[in-house]
């Protein structure tokens, strides 16, 4: 009986023209923007390619090690199932110094440079905002006369003379109905992925089917609980035109408005109060760093007259052969951020300043410890501070978001492609393991402390034994953890809502 | 007419549609003059700030080579007041054109100052989740619009559904007099709740003393709330052809909200994007390399010319030369560039027309004095202003008869104090007749359509069987 039931709604609602149309939209749009993603996606990888090249043949032409500041750079590369879910990939910034002078972090990131930036006022779409659009609407169209058509024709009454349980009526329209919606969201995925696979630039790997397929399950979740809502205003109203303008509004307000105006009106909320206690703190540090430098060099008996470096801090110390020094920092109030180094560089000391290059190298072995030292002591107070800053009022954005099923929608696959805000900290988790790993590789080797850290005369720095950056993204399990919970919200409001529809259903008269 | 005008009126506001786009508007417009009350006096300090700073470094400068040499420093663009009218991707904007010198000129030579064109900074600390800033623009080309739709889905269908259709013309009515009752009548019960909505709006941020609004400005909200209407006729004229060609109201409905969903939604931004691929601007690395290669010939002449003369004041002139040659080459390279990248934008923008939403979207923002539009007003205004700086140092250079006249060397060019009150200042203004010149071809595409879906409903109402 509920195989004629769902061959019955199946024929129904297949032979539709609302059925052709949707169709033909969601797959027109789909690839219309596949095309457009992959055409910007090839581009930020070139961007990102050439980059990488760039600094690479950047840090080989320095010949001491100090020389690696600005120019030990990480880059983060596109994400190819930002394609499906944009989400942060293209906003936030992706490239980073690695410097132990700082710990690298979101907001102290820039960007590769855009050809023509002009062209940002056009938003990208993406295939989830697509599905989020045109499936949504799809599934409130065909729920809208589901219960309320048949009734208004009165073959609700004749169907139920037959000895069926009403649930299973029920059962056959929402089977019946998600096999209808599967069709364009099966095709036009397939679409894309055929466009992508024929794309030589994206190198999709096993695990990413995987995550395509955590979108799969996602949309679906999220386009069945759209009929549903709209089952429910059918099961509700007496008359089919009030109940598809109902479900129109009701789009309306949870696809279009809400997202958008809670967005907007979250800036009304006052934003927190840019530590500044923290950042005067950070600099408090920092100038007690300054402070025991000094100490040091006026201690040293070689460095220590004025003429060399003592009191008015010369970085070149009066060495002879030095051909600049430099003071590198960077003073950002707004990003709790502040460092400064001083260093030089020596092509060739010249023989009667030899015996104080013993000294120089001390200082900086001092020196440079102490200033990781000092950043791991403002690391501590400059994270949770950021935290507070800029993570929470995002995050509640985000939390705000979650009442509209577009939002959880959105959340689950970011998690699902990686492109949300925790995939994209799994990038600067990495750069911040891969800055502890290049200043623990300089104390085993003794670089710090080395003659190359300064002067490229006896012996240059060896850029090849240094430790290489890469970047994982996180695992299938780690994405599937991430939108597990807002999956699960989605679960359990189709379930709620199923409940709710049936009691409506066997309660309401034919 | 009016009777059926009247009639529609009446049901119409007793209906929940119109309960539910009031409510809907309201929300939407009182949140709009909040964040507006918030956010523009903040943009507005910040502004202020930037352009004192920037016109202080100019006025403290009085030697006559300095202002010649470092140029006007930086030129910001005015916020507009009506930026909740249209917020036309303000953040993706630069917000100052740079008219300083930090180049590199030469051996014992300073380069001039050129006008350079900053790209937008990008807001790299923010993490939010990407959202359409709620202004009129959303308001009017995505909520108005569908609440449109919905108010005209059923106006014949279901009369005819109904049978009330037959009913009516039986009497004796011509059938466009029916039309345009019913064209009426939806027109003025959708403005009932939006003309609410609005004058709430207003009523929020005119109240405010944070911003303050001058008799241009209510000018061109009376322009903006007039491209609305027009806009609102737009959709009113489509929900009316599709209702009365269908035979019901739902496949109506279903029709025009795929035909909303394609063309508001989707069409513009996609359209736009593929559309810019076609003529793409120059990369920026072929345009650092071109204002290299320029710049090197040019300090090449320099060069040859200068070994072939021991005189100094011979050696002077030479170097005036290519000290001015270099700024104006430059700078010609840099506003090439600025302008390939502005035309590519804008032959995007113009293939988006097909979509009446993007001309609204240009049209508010073409009047509110945001987004692309109002820049290259602002390119325009920065362009005139070095032009006018230049002739300030050319004739103050010539008003002093002691001066050797050798723009571009400190001891060519007259030694007399500058007084600050006399180097002109940038002023960013905004003329409406250039925005009506910027918005003629968007207004008349627009009445176009109006007109075209309007005779379409005619005719399909004319023709239709009861």
């Amino acid at each position: 009986m509920l195989k004629t039931l769902i061959r019955r709604e199946l024929l129904d609602n297949l032979m539709t023209f609302r059925f052709a149309a949707a169709v033909f939209i969601t797959l027109l749009l789909v690839v219309a923007n596949t095309i457009v993603l992959l055409k910007d996606y090839e581009q930020r990888l070139t961007a990102y390619n050439t980059a990488v090249q760039e600094s690479h043949e950047a840090l080989r032409a320095e010949k001491t090690y100090a020389g690696y500041s600005g120019t030990l750079v990480a880059h983060r590369p596109p994400n190819p199932l930002s394609i499906f879910n944009l989400g942060l990939d293209k906003q936030v910034g992706n490239k980073i110094e690695v410097y132990h002078a700082f710990v690298p972090t979101i907001w102290d990131a820039e960007k590769h440079g855009a050809d023509n930036p002009f062209l940002n006022l056009f938003t990208s779409i993406d295939i989830v905002l697509v599905f989020q659009g045109v499936l949504s609407l799809l599934a409130l169209i065909f729920a809208y006369d589901a219960l309320a058509g048949e009734r208004e024709r009165g073959t609700l009454r004749l169907v139920l003379t037959h000895p069926i349980q009403r649930g299973y009526i029920l059962f056959a329209k929402y089977i019946s109905a998600m096999l209808c919606l599967l069709v364009p969201l099966l095709i036009s995925l397939l679409l894309s992925i055929i466009l992508l696979t024929t794309s030589t630039t994206v190198a999709l790997r096993s695990d990413d089917f995987f995550r395509i397929g955590g979108i799969v399950l996602t949309s679906l979740l999220y386009v069945s609980l759209f009929y549903l809502i709209g089952l429910c205003i059918s099961a509700m109203t007496r008359r089919t035109s009030t109940a598809l303008m109902l479900c129109m509004f009701v789009w309306g307000v949870l696809v279009l408005v809400y997202p958008n105006l809670i967005l907007t009106a979250v800036d009304i909320v006052p934003q927190p109060e840019t530590q500044i206690s923290v950042y005067n703190q950070t600099k408090q540090m920092w100038e007690k760093l300054d402070r025991e430098n000094k100490q040091f060099i006026r201690n040293d008996a070689v460095l220590g007259p004025p003429s060399r470096g003592g009191e008015d801090m010369d970085a070149g110390f009066g060495l002879e052969g030095v051909e600049y020094t430099f003071w590198q920092g960077e003073d950002k109030p707004s990003i709790l951020l502040y460092f400064h180094q001083t260093g030089l560089y020596a092509g060739k000391i010249k023989a009667e300043s030899e015996p104080q290059v013993p000294h120089v190298q001390d200082y900086y072995d001092f020196y440079n410890r102490e200033t990781i030292n000092t950043v791991q002591r403002t690391w501590l107070v400059r994270k949770p501070a950021l935290e507070a800053i800029y993570v929470k009022p995002a995050n509640l954005g985000r939390m705000l978001l979650r009442f509209s099923p577009v939002g959880l929608y959105d959340t689950a696959t970011e998690a699902w492609a990686g492109t949300d805000l925790e995939g994209i900290q799994d990038f600067f988790s990495t750069v911040q393991r891969y800055r502890r790993a290049i200043v623990d590789y300089f104390y085993d080797q003794k670089i710090f402390e080395s003659r190359q850290w300064f002067a490229a005369d006896k012996g240059t720095a060896d850029w090849d034994t240094l430790p290489q950056f890469s970047f994982q993204r996180s695992d299938t399990g780690i994405n599937a953890k991430r939108a597990l919970p807002d999956m699960l919200l989605l679960l359990t409001m189709n379930v709620i809502l199923f409940t709710v529809i049936m009691l409506i259903f066997i309660k309401s008269e034919v | 007419m009016w009777h059926i005008a009247k009639r529609e009126l009446y049901d119409n506001l007793n209906s929940l549609r119109f309960a539910l786009a009031t409510v809907l508007l309201l929300a939407l417009m009182l949140t709009n003059a909040a964040v507006h009350l918030r956010e523009h006096p903040v943009r507005m300090q910040k502004y202020r700030d930037a352009a004192t700073q920037s016109l202080d470094t100019l006025t403290s400068r009085t030697d006559l080579y300095d202002l010649a040499q470092k140029g006007p420093e930086k030129l910001y663009k005015k916020p507009s007041p009506l930026h909740f009218c249209a917020d036309g991707g303000h953040s993706l904007l630069p917000a100052l054109a740079d008219a300083a010198s930090y180049f590199w000129g030469g051996r014992n030579l300073k380069a001039f100052w050129r006008m350079t064109y900053p790209s937008a900074t990008p807001n790299l600390k923010n993490i939010d989740p990407d959202a359409t800033k709620i202004d009129w623009a959303f308001v009017i080309g995505y909520v108005l619009s569908l609440i449109a739709l919905l108010f005209t889905f059923d106006a014949v269908s279901s009369e005819r559904e109904h049978g009330t259709l037959r009913l009516m013309l039986a009497n004796p009515i011509p059938r466009h007099t029916v039309l345009i009752g019913k064209f009426l009548g939806a027109f003025i019960s959708v403005n009932i709740p939006f003309v609410i909505a609005v004058l709430m709006n207003l009523l929020v941020i005119s109240t405010s003393s944070a911003v303050h609004l001058g008799a241009d400005e209510w000018g061109r909200l009376g322009i903006i709330i007039g491209i609305a209407m027009l806009y609102l006729c737009l959709f009113l004229a489509l929900g009316l052809l599709v209702s009365a060609r269908v035979r019901q109201s739902a496949v109506s409905l279903v029709i025009l909200l795929l035909i909303w969903v394609s063309f508001v939604i989707f069409m513009p931004n996609t359209l736009a994007s593929i559309a810019s691929r076609f003529s793409p601007a120059k990369s920026y690395d072929a345009f650092q390399e071109d204002r290299r290669q320029t710049r090197r010939a040019i300090l090449e002449v320099y060069h040859t010319q200068r070994e072939k003369t021991d005189d100094p004041s011979k050696r002077m002139l030479i170097a005036s030369e290519y000290v001015t040659e270099d700024a104006t080459q430059d700078g010609r390279v840099r506003q090439e560039y600025l302008r390939e990248r502005i035309s590519q934008v804008s032959q995007a923008r113009a293939i988006t027309r097909i979509s009446p939403v993007a001309i609204a979207q240009h049209l508010l923002e073409v009047f509110a004095g945001t987004g692309l539009e109002r820049h290259l007003q602002f390119v325009e205004n920065v362009q005139l202003y070095a032009r006018e700086y230049h002739e300030f140092i050319a004739d103050t250079e010539r008003s002093d008869p002691e001066s050797p006249h050798i723009i571009g060397v400190r001891d060519g060019m007259s030694k007399k104090k500058v007084s600050p009150e006399a180097i002109p200042i940038f002023e960013d203004t905004l003329s409406l007749s250039k925005d009506f010149n910027a918005a003629a071809m968007d207004l008349l595409l627009l009445m176009f359509f109006v007109v075209v879906l309007l005779a379409g409903a005619y005719l399909a109402f004319v023709r239709v069987e009861v």
